[in-house]
């Protein structure tokens, strides 16, 4: 089950972190993903060690707990996409192609003539489409 | 479990370090950090002190390159449960620490030390040091036995070194005690328990068991002390006997305990040295050992003990061992695991200690967040103690959190960061410090309020106002549109009452509210006065102002310079002023006690000002200060008293803050959003300071608009100078600039060179003498409307029509007291502008200037009388006759003056006279050189009309040359002659209008002081134009009446009829006359002349029945052709019936007019007859002899 979605932008400032649980648990998603940065910028500043190729968009599993799995997706312009799960035997494929469906509607909500790079995404457009991209994945 | 663990720690002997008696803390340090230095001996360096009683044990001790380790724990500590299961827990030693001056009895110290070391009977050794006893405990010393040594008083090294050869001495003794309790333990029947064991009833199978295991257990806990005695192949040893027994005997807990001990020997037999096989071993063993210990775990007892602590301590241990950025992937996932095994510790202070070192290793792979993460789980178990002291913990380790989440007090900023202890692994990655601040990452808003709350819930528990004061200035400033106004209120309590408790005047790095931006630097116009002078030149004034016309002048040198702005200069002593915009976001009343331009190059005094700024606004406020020494000034910000702290705020971090509003990358403007308008940014230009300057003030005297002039007015104006600044005036120069710089005719600068040097506080008046320049049209119609529309008020000047004095003046070259260095500087000096507030009024207005001419009609009479007339006319200086009007006739020049000020004018006209013109004449007035006429009187709002005479106007002239210059008709080049006579005769105009206007004078007086001269050749000139051709030029008919004389016999008749009526016409006569028409122009004209008769009612008496005239010959309809330059002749005879008063008047239409007639006639088509009409001419008829 998909919990929490998350764009971040180039320079680590938060453009869009949504939480689809009932529990009031937002804040603690907002930590899993604050902390995934120290992840991701490590595979950013060290891609050879890494391991990942240099065009490799998908960052695989960042890191894992108990109770949550933390996947990344980085972007030709350093923006990232966070995605945070509990279920515990997801396959890569299956995270792969949410990624693309959700970098295709990024894609979407910062073409739209109004949007100021840099800032949140406040597009509802947007944030039905990921609603629906979560929902068709969460049953998996 | 116990913090800061490694692998390596079971090779430590502890050595408690307890202070006994009074010691005060600075020596209290100082004596344990001389302890510190020795943490590590060599096994080399005690051999001369140990002495081999018996065999050792240690078989293989490596003495030349082995060593003990140990760790001083002031204060010492409980004895911990797990003592048996791990040697490195007890505490083997004990050292007392005592102050001598502060404890003179020794018995008593050797007393309390004795009690002291009751509570630790595990230690082996004991020694009791005694810094600086004096001659009589020295003299006692000797006497109370050897656990008490004594350092005599000396310099630090002999210390070090006395204590060093101790310590040494104290590691031998425990090597010694080592070897005595191996030999016991290997024959004595020890038990050896640990919390896990069984506490129940022993029965027979569980006392065969424990016999079994008591022989693995002797072996692992003599391989402990091998390890403590530095021997690791000793301890190998003994480990791989108790890990065989161990296993045999299903003891898994020792077993797990066993084996971390052989991985601990395999690295200190290793010395430091690592590769990837030996990373692989301590990967596999320690796996191992955690397995073990979760294999040991019994579920009985698992609510009382549990081996979970020895489990996420190894965890821990393996973490530490692989902590480098290679394997962070390997070290998350253990810490993550740790972290996960916390929720089922059972005392809090193991979790508490397992969240730190969580945290520490986090921030040792470099993730900043994670070990953020971590260190606010520490904080929360820290604030569940309601404890002042874990407080203050809880506070110091938020504290830490504070770079991560990008909310870090100023104040931490600018300290030094250091590196985490991360043990002594060499290849410890180390913490990467975020030095630099990220705008962007402030988006975190969520996770920034909540760490920003707790650490003001911290510093509120833990009494430190100061840090409360701080994270509440923060989290309102930075946060404010999130927050409810509720909540804004209550931080803005938080801070009144966090200053409460804070000293007078304290200072916080971190600034709350309001937010300062610079508004704009105001020129002040001495400040813009300033020119640098050039010693080399006496007149260094000269360029210094932009002369000419042009204000701009691309091919200066210093232009790019003045364009840019950058440069701004003050003078010591002068106050200055800058303009500052304060931002109130909030929905409470801010009050600002006081705030000050910061300077931070001691060389600015500024001045504080109160302010108050209403919820949700923004003001404009002026900050003003002196510059009180030479040089740069730095203002990079104001200081603000605000809820009761000092704050600082910095302009370049507000405007960072904008732009990263304009970017969107901030949550708003709180400027916009107080409703203010989008400020271009303002640079603060590069002050500096100038020594003191004289300072000159100058005034008009009577005021700024005493000089309020009349067109043409000459006025004497006194300006006051004093020097108000504390510097006297050596130099002064004057100049004008402006426009009118004609106005001032003179300027008495020679009363303000006389009175320099200009001490401070003098004064000097300088006298200008002004005079009024020629209003314009515009200028006219613009005062004329304006006095209208204020009645009663004097016009006002306009800007840029008056003249400026520019005055240059600067002190002495070198102020007194200055150094040799100093004297090379020459201050600037200064320019003054004082502008001269001419006021020029209208004070006439020249209406129009016409050119009149009335005419007297002539008498018909004979020639004779023509002469007699003429005489009569000569001795009449105003009345003329003109041969060509046929008439005689005056001219006038009328000029209209209007007065539209409040005074009384007085205008006279002078006109002067042509001597060479009056020399035949015996008039009284050919003596003066001018003829002035009576005086006008012109009241306010009321006009006038002057009339002046024209009787010497040169009209003789004018015909002559007109006529002479004329070529004789029948010319070959006959068609040239029209244009070529025209252009003279506008040559002929133009001069005569020239000269009659340089004749005429009009001046003018108002009151006793105004007096001036009006300008009116160019109005006289215009207005002449349009008229001197009808006045002046002859008509091209000349038209006159004449009686005809039939012969000699006549005349005696008459003369004897009527003596008395000499020219009258008789009626009942029949009377002959003959009309004259001259042609005045070159050409042949061809006329038709009609002749007409009126009475005085006006109607023609020769028509109609009732006719009262009868009349012989032609009178209308009469044909001629006048030759050029010719006259003709028309002779015709009148019957007048009715004696009285008849007007004769000729008439002529001509035919076939060319193109010059037509052009003086002014008609529209060329098909239109021409109309010629001469003067009436009077005839007088007496009555006859009926």
């Amino acid at each position: 089950m998909i919990v929490c979605v998350a764009v971040v932008g180039h320079q680590n400032n938060p453009l869009y972190i949504q939480s689809f649980t009932d529990a009031d648990d937002a804040l603690k998603l907002h930590h899993i993903v604050h902390c995934s940065l120290d992840v991701i910028e490590e595979r950013v500043n060290n891609p050879k060690k890494s391991g990942t190729t240099l065009n490799e968009a998908f960052l695989g599993l960042l890191y894992p707990t108990v109770n949550y799995k933390v996947y990344g997706y980085l972007t030709n312009t350093k923006v990232k996409f966070i995605l945070v799960t509990t279920d515990l035997d997801v396959r890569d494929t299956d995270v792969r192609s949410f990624f693309r469906k959700f970098h295709a509607a990024y894609v979407d909500a910062v073409s739209n003539p109004f949007h100021v790079p840099g800032k949140k995404i406040t597009s509802r457009t947007f944030a039905q489409t990921v609603s629906n991209i979560v929902g068709s994945y969460g049953l998996n | 479990m116990e913090p800061d663990v490694s692998i390596e720690t079971l090779s430590i002997i502890r050595i408690a370090v307890l202070p006994i008696g009074t010691i005060p803390p600075t020596l209290l340090r100082d004596y344990h950090s001389m302890l510190l230095r020795h943490h590590t001996i060599a096994l080399s360096a005690i051999s001369s002190f140990y002495t081999e009683h018996q065999k050792s044990p240690f078989t293989n001790q490596p003495w030349d390159s082995g060593s003990l380790r140990f760790k001083f724990v002031l204060g010492g500590s409980p004895p911990s449960p797990w003592e048996d299961f791990q040697s490195n827990r007890k505490m083997l030693a004990v050292i007392g620490l005592c102050h001598c001056p502060s404890s003179p009895d020794l018995d008593s110290v050797t007393e309390k030390f004795n009690v002291a070391c009751k509570s630790y009977s595990s230690a082996l050794v004991r020694r009791c040091f005694a810094f600086s006893p004096g001659d009589s405990q020295l003299e006692d010393g000797d006497k109370k036995g050897e656990n008490l040594i004594l350092f005599p008083p000396s310099d630090k090294q002999t210390q070090e070194f006395h204590l060093q050869t101790m310590m040494q001495d104290i590691a031998a003794s425990l090597l010694m005690e080592f070897e005595k309790w191996v030999l016991q333990a290997e024959s004595a029947g020890t038990i050896l328990k640990t919390p896990l064991d069984s506490q129940a009833s022993l029965n027979s199978e569980e006392v065969i068991k424990a016999k079994k295991r008591r022989l693995g257990r002797a072996q692992k806990t003599i391989g402990d002390y091998s390890l403590l005695a530095g021997s690791p192949v000793d301890a190998n040893a003994h480990y791989s006997t108790a890990l065989e027994l161990a296993r045999l005997t299903g003891d898994y807990f020792w077993y797990a305990g066993a084996l971390e001990g052989s991985v601990c020997a395999l690295l200190v037999d290793r010395m430091g040295q690592r590769d990837v096989a030996l990373e692989d071993e301590v990967r596999y063993r320690y796996t191992n050992v955690i397995l073990h210990y979760r294999k040991s775990f019994i579920q009985e007892i698992a609510q009382r003990v549990s081996p979970l602590s020895f489990e996420l301590e190894a965890t821990l241990k393996l973490a530490r061992f692989l902590c480098r950025r290679e394997l962070a992937k390997e070290v998350v996932e253990l810490l993550t695991n740790a972290a996960d095994g916390a929720k089922s510790l059972i005392d809090a202070s193991d979790r508490l200690i397992l969240y730190v070192e969580v945290a520490r290793l986090f921030g040792a792979l470099g993730y900043q967040r994670k070990a953020a993460f971590f260190c606010r789980q520490v904080a929360q178990l820290y604030l569940q103690q309601d404890n002042r002291l874990a407080a203050i913990s809880a506070m110091q380790v938020l504290s830490m959190t504070t770079d991560a989440y990008r909310i870090q007090s100023r104040a931490s900023m600018s300290k030094v960061s250091v590196n985490n202890e991360t043990g002594r692994l060499p290849d410890a990655g180390k913490m990467h410090h975020h030095s630099i601040v990220s705008l962007f990452e402030s988006h975190w808003s969520t996770l920034q309020m909540v760490v920003l709350r707790e650490i003001l819930l911290s510093a509120v528990r833990a009494g430190d106002p100061l840090a409360a004061w701080s994270a509440a200035a923060r989290l309102l400033r930075w946060h404010y549109p999130l927050i409810t106004p509720s909540g804004q209120n209550g931080l803005a309590n938080s801070l009144a009452n966090s200053a409460d408790r804070l000293p007078s005047g304290t200072r916080c790095a971190d600034p709350a509210l309001p937010f300062v931006r610079l508004f704009s630097f105001p020129l002040h116009s001495s400040q813009v006065d300033i020119v640098k002078r050039n010693p080399a030149r006496e007149d260094w004034w000269t360029g210094s102002a932009p002369s000419g016309p042009f204000i701009y002048t691309p091919f200066s040198k210093g232009d790019a310079n003045e364009s840019s702005k950058q440069e701004l200069i003050w003078v010591v002593g002068e106050p200055v002023q800058v303009l500052v915009e304060l931002a109130n976001p909030c929905c409470f009343d801010l009050r600002i006690d006081s705030i000050y331009l910061s300077a931070h190059s001691s060389n600015f005094d500024a001045f504080p000002v109160s302010v108050d700024i209403p919820p949700n606004s923004a003001k404009v406020i002026t900050l003003s200060g002196i510059p009180t020494a030479v040089g740069p000034v730095t203002i990079p910000g104001c200081t603000v008293h605000c809820f009761g702290v000092i704050t600082e705020h910095v302009f370049r971090d507000v405007d960072n803050l904008l732009l990263g509003a304009a970017q969107g990358l901030v949550f708003s403007d709180p400027f916009r959003s107080c409703g203010s308008a989008k400020l271009r940014h303002v640079f603060v230009p590069n002050i500096s300071v100038a020594p003191p300057l004289p300072l000159l003030v100058a005034n008009v005297v009577g005021g700024d608009g005493a000089i309020i002039l009349y067109e043409g007015e000459i006025r004497e104006v006194c300006i006051n100078f004093a020097n108000a600044g504390t510097v006297p005036i050596v130099q002064a120069h004057v100049s004008l600039s402006g426009k009118n710089q004609d106005a001032v005719i003179s300027i008495a600068d020679e009363a303000l060179q006389s009175a320099l040097p200009l001490k401070p506080g003098a004064q000097v008046t300088l006298p200008v003498t002004l005079k009024a320049w020629h209003v314009g049209p515009t200028d006219s119609d613009n005062t004329m409307s304006s006095g209208r529309n204020a009645a009663g008020n004097t016009g006002r000047p306009k800007d840029g029509t008056s003249p400026s004095l520019l005055i240059h003046y600067a002190g002495p070259l070198s102020n007194n007291g200055d150094s040799q260095e100093k004297e090379s500087i020459v201050p600037p000096g200064r320019r003054l502008v004082v502008p001269l507030q001419i006021c020029v009024l209208q004070g006439l207005s020249f209406v129009k200037a016409r050119l009149l001419s009335m005419e007297i009609p002539a008498h018909v009479s004979d020639n004779l009388r023509d002469e007699d007339i003429e005489r009569e006319s000569n001795a009449d200086s105003l009345v003329k006759i003109n041969p060509f009007r046929g008439s005689w006739g005056l001219r006038f020049l009328e000029l209209e003056l209007s007065n539209p000020t409040d005074v009384v004018f007085e205008i006279s006209v002078f006109v002067q006279l042509e001597n060479s013109a009056k020399e035949d004449d015996s008039s009284p007035v050919q003596d003066s050189p001018e003829y002035e006429y009576p005086k006008t009187r012109i009241d306010r709002d009321y006009s006038a009309r002057v009339l002046i005479p024209l009787e010497h106007f040169k009209l003789p002239v004018l015909d002559g040359s007109f006529f002479t210059k004329d070529p004789p008709p029948g010319s070959p080049s006959s068609s040239r002659n029209p244009s070529f006579s025209e252009k003279n005769t506008k040559a002929e105009i133009n001069t005569l209008i020239k000269n009659l206007i340089s004749k005429i004078k009009v001046r003018w007086q108002s009151g006793r002081n105004s007096s001036g001269e009006l300008d009116i050749k160019d109005a006289i000139q215009t207005a002449l134009q349009t008229t001197v051709m009808d006045v002046l030029l002859p008509d091209p008919l000349t038209f006159g009446f004449r009686l005809v004389r039939n012969g000699l016999e006549k005349d005696p008749e008459t003369k004897a009829e009527s003596p008395f009526s000499k020219g009258s016409v008789l009626s009942h006569e029949v009377t002959p006359m003959e009309v004259l028409v001259r042609n005045n122009t070159s050409e042949a004209i061809k006329l038709n002349l009609s002749v007409t008769c009126r009475d005085v009612a006006g109607q023609n008496c020769t028509e109609g029945a009732d006719a009262t005239v009868l009349w012989a010959g032609a009178l209308s309809g009469i044909s001629m052709e006048v030759a050029p330059l010719q006259e003709a002749r028309h002779c015709f005879s009148l019957f007048f019936l009715v004696p009285g008063e008849y007007t004769m008047v000729a008439a002529a239409v001509i035919e076939d007019a060319n193109n010059v007639l037509r052009a003086r006639a002014g008609t529209a088509s060329p098909n239109e007859p021409i109309f010629c009409r001469g003067p009436p001419f009077h005839v007088c008829v007496a009555g006859g002899a009926l």
